[in-house]
């Protein structure tokens, strides 16, 4: 392959280093008016009145609307029905702090600002619900009419009493993990415009276009193709930016004021309302032979998703489908509960649930190892999916299980570092080596979610790809020219990829899941391939061979084992002097069935990536301080379409998942958020991250998959934390399983252990 | 009262310089101001009368990007994009000031700019590529 594979510099590098590249909150329109949310101050109660008056009264201001001012529906839900649950501009009730009510457009951001304070609203507080574990008693405050549970995943296989009467050994763990906050570097931003003709425009960014237009339209009440989203350059999203944030507010004011109104989130503002990663709650019961066979686990997760259902239920529905780990178990019982509570919203957020879980399978390894006196690479090696294997849903994995080869070049660098572990360690510092594995689903659970292409060859020999897919910094945008350019025989220079902007480009999946090089590298290919065979159809008559004979190179077009050949630009040449046109369609769903509702059987996903990672930690033993010394990831991705961007993707995983491990957390307290800026919530600074970093590619071959590639974006950053955590473990004997390992707790569990013995 | 982030964007519609948090905590709004990296969105506007300022329009010069943004393309150090603004400035008040950094005096440089899609790797790589390539070139120039 001649593009595929290489190193590609990103198509869209450019703009980006040169400060030319368009964000959201970088667009100016003639006669803008700025808008601002006022949101509630309280987790739960009821509306009595709304007054804008005052707010309207003051000079400047251009609409203020409240819920009874939305022309169409009034909900929006990522989901959709049955969870639909989330009101554009609450009316009846809040539910969170932070629940928008009313909105209002301004000349400036000054003055919109002034006016949403001048907004009055009579509040009659209801009794709040923070804990989900209180959440889901009967008596428990209802956040909604129907219940506070919001989903309820069973997994079923074997017979769990049975397994735990054979196991030999038996571990038992309770692993709690905190909210976390994406902290894309962008606020939520976006600009609206309604023309003359009732089109509504809104720039934005977002991770799926497809979805925000169609909210849009319900919220708005218009046909889907009067509204076109064009999705703006986007600052990091890692499934913040899946749900609806300025987008129906800012068409709601430009439809109202018929001028273009522009809403830029301030950083509180984001932290506040972006979906979270939902905190978990997981008891986690294993039992294995003497030998480290695992024989059964029984697993309960209780995540809270807040206010509203977002991504919930679909996030504790992939964490149980993974909660067994990359592992053969033959019994096991895993109930997943999503449920409401009065605190932030919780839905994507990279890693969607297996990052929490993982936690807790690869600290119940670790914990198995030991008891056994196993070496904890070994027992995975020893209990690790194959070819052939079966799923705790009964998926037969069939090919590219790439998890051993993870392991096993993982094994030969851990062996070096523990050679050298000792001799570096000084009086009041403790080394250690931790190991941490993963597996992930591609593409969403169960359910469908294609996306389309279309690839037109022009008169010249270059080629335009339109495809609806996000780009929001991952580098879909390069692996899609790659793509095209391979199945079209020319270079990724030569390729012009178009993508989401719903006025022009085909429906596209959400960028999430990991599934874009998967599924819509996929469409992209089809059509490729379909605009190939139309010119080869005209070529193959032209030299009368079949069609199946001629392949492209470098904008050549041979005839196999021949000497024969046509310029691709003169074929095309030729298509257009007798009125066909190369164009190309295609589109792809990932070939999955859905989980059945009772057992959890089913087959959710058409292929998964694996990987394990390493760390070694150096942990203070007088301060409990945890350095992250080396980071090495062994990932399995079926084919590196751009190695470059994969190495990347997996070096911000790696960030990702030690900001995870050691400092993560986003502090709320009844309901509100004490941590509301990056001075607060903190992430890994480049002080943080350590000098030797590794990113080792496995490519075990995913035949569905573009040239046999899978997905990378969230793999890249599960398996850290685990790994971070069994090093701290290692190091020091210091089981931390309530989430951030921050210095106060290691050293707390340093002493604990000492006081035991 | 206007901030230089706020003259930058809104006045003179630089909008290559970024906003992400308003606050001094994030460095997406790094610019130069008489040779020191500064947080243009604490820096009031009025503090900047006759003081030179570099945005990242200005790293290029006719058309030719400053060896740091070549290195950044190169090493692969961007992915999102809304951090590499005030990354490139960043790592230019370091080199104009210590032209050959370790790279642990790049990541203190760089302590201050958040990124949240990179890990800081390749940032840190491209900024030792740029060091060593202006060396190698200042080099030649004396020779």
């Amino acid at each position: 392959m001649s593009v595929v594979g290489k190193r590609v510099k990103r198509v869209d590098v450019l703009e980006k280093v040169t400060g030319k590249a368009l964000f959201a909150d970088d667009l100016r329109f003639e006669d803008m008016l700025y808008a601002k949310v006022l949101r509630s101050p309280l987790p739960h109660a009821r509306i009595r009145r709304v007054d804008t008056s005052l707010a309207e009264e003051l000079r400047g201001v251009r609409a203020v609307l409240t819920a009874r001012d939305i022309p169409g529906e009034s909900t929006i839900g990522i989901l959709g029905d049955p969870f639909r649950d989330q009101p554009v501009l609450a009316d009846e009730k809040v539910r969170f702090v932070g629940d928008p009510i009313a909105i209002v457009a301004a000349d400036s951001p000054k003055i919109a600002e002034e006016a949403s304070k001048l907004i009055q609203v009579e509040y009659e507080e209801l009794k709040p619900v923070f804990d989900p574990v209180e959440a889901m008693r009967e008596d428990a405050p209802r956040v909604h009419e129907g219940g506070n549970i919001a989903g309820h995943r069973k997994i079923r296989r074997g017979d769990v009493e049975e397994g735990f009467a054979q196991a030999d050994v038996i571990i038992e763990g309770t692993y709690k993990t905190p909210f976390q906050e994406h902290a894309h570097l962008e606020p939520e931003a976006g600009v609206a415009r309604v023309d003359e003709k009732g089109n509504v425009t809104v720039w934005a960014c977002t991770q799926f276009p497809s979805n925000v237009r169609e909210e849009i339209a319900r919220c708005l009440g218009l046909s889907l193709n009067k509204v076109r989203v064009i999705q703006t350059v986007t600052g990091g999203g890692f499934g913040a930016k899946l749900d609806i944030s300025v987008h129906c507010h800012i068409a709601l004011l430009a439809l109202k004021t018929g001028r273009p109104v522009k809403l830029v989130y301030t950083r509180p503002e984001s932290i506040m309302t972006s979906t979270k990663r939902h905190p978990f709650i997981i008891k986690y019961k294993t039992g294995a032979t003497r030998e480290g066979k695992l024989l059964v686990v029984e697993i309960e997760i209780i995540g809270d998703t807040g206010a509203y259902a977002s991504y919930g239920p679909a996030v504790l529905t992939r964490a149980a489908v993974h909660a067994t780990g990359p592992y053969n178990v033959p019994n096991v019982k895993i109930d997943a509960y999503t449920v409401y509570t009065n605190n932030p919203i919780c839905g994507a957020m990279r890693g969607f649930g297996v990052p929490q879980i993982a936690i807790a399978h690869e600290t119940q390894m670790d914990n198995l190892a030991e008891k056994l006196g196993m070496d904890p690479i070994e027992i995975r090696l020893k209990n690790a999916f194959d070819l052939g294997s079966r799923t705790a849903t009964g998926q037969l994995l069939a090919h590219s299980v790439g998890i051993k080869k993870t392991l096993q070049e993982a094994q030969k660098i851990a062996k070096e570092w523990r050679r050298d572990l000792l001799r570096k360690e000084e009086p009041t510092k403790r080394r250690g080596v931790g190991v941490g594995v993963m597996w992930y689903g591609i593409g969403n659970t169960g359910r469908p979610n294609p996306s389309g292409a279309f690839v037109e060859l022009l008169d010249d020999g270059g080629v335009v790809v339109l495809s609806g897919c996000a780009e929001i910094g991952q580098g879909s945008d390069t692996i899609l020219a790659q793509i095209a350019a391979e199945e079209l025989g020319t270079d990724v220079e030569n390729v012009k990829v178009v993508t989401a902007d719903t006025g022009v480009t085909p429906w596209c999946r959400a960028t999430s899941a990991s599934g874009q090089t998967y599924i819509s590298g996929n469409a992209v290919r089809l059509a490729a391939i379909n605009a190939r065979q139309t010119l080869f159809q005209q070529v193959a008559a032209d030299f009368g061979v079949e069609r199946g004979e001629l392949y492209l190179d470098k904008g050549v077009i041979w005839v196999k084992d021949s000497g024969q050949k046509n310029l691709i630009t003169e074929a095309i040449k030729k298509c257009r002097s007798l009125g066909i046109l190369t164009l190309g369609s295609g589109w792809f769903n990932p070939d999955t069935t859905p989980l059945d509702p009772e057992t959890g059987t089913g087959n959710p996903y058409a292929t998964y990536s694996f990987a394990t990672h390493l760390a070694e930690v150096e942990v203070d033993v007088e301060t409990g301080e945890t350095r992250v010394l080396k980071l090495a990831a062994y990932n399995d991705v079926g084919k590196a379409i751009n190695p470059i961007g994969v190495e990347a993707q997996v070096e911000g995983g790696l960030s990702m998942g030690l900001g995870c491990a050691l400092m993560e957390e986003l502090i709320v307290e009844k309901g509100v958020i004490k941590t509301p800026t990056l001075a607060q919530y903190l992430i890994p600074t480049s002080l943080d991250m350590p000098e030797d970093m590794s990113v080792n590619i496995i490519e075990e071959s995913e035949p569905s998959g573009p040239f046999g590639a899978k997905g990378v974006g969230e793999p890249a950053s599960i398996p850290t934390a685990p790994a971070i955590l069994n090093a701290i473990y290692d190091a020091v004997g210091a089981r931390i399983t309530t989430l951030p390992a921050t210095s106060e707790k290691v050293l707390e569990a340093i002493k604990g252990k000492s006081s035991h013995q | 009262m206007a901030t230089l982030l706020d003259i930058l964007r809104e006045q003179l519609g630089l909008t290559g310089t970024k906003k992400g948090c308003g606050a001094g905590d994030c460095g997406a709004c790094t610019v130069i101001m008489d040779k020191k990296a500064i947080l243009s969105c604490l820096t009031p506007a009025m503090q900047v009368t006759g003081r030179e300022i570099t945005t990242v329009e200005g790293l290029s010069r006719n058309g030719e990007l400053h060896p740091l943004q070549e290195a950044f393309i190169e090493c692969g150090a961007v992915q999102c994009g809304f951090c590499t603004p005030g990354m490139l400035l960043s790592a230019k008040a370091l080199l104009d000031q210590n032209p050959s950094p370790t790279q642990e005096e790049v990541r203190m440089a760089i302590s201050g700019n958040l990124c949240r899609c990179t890990g800081y790797k390749k940032i840190i790589d491209a900024i030792m590529l740029a060091s060593k390539r202006m060396k190698d070139e200042g080099g030649q120039g004396k020779k």
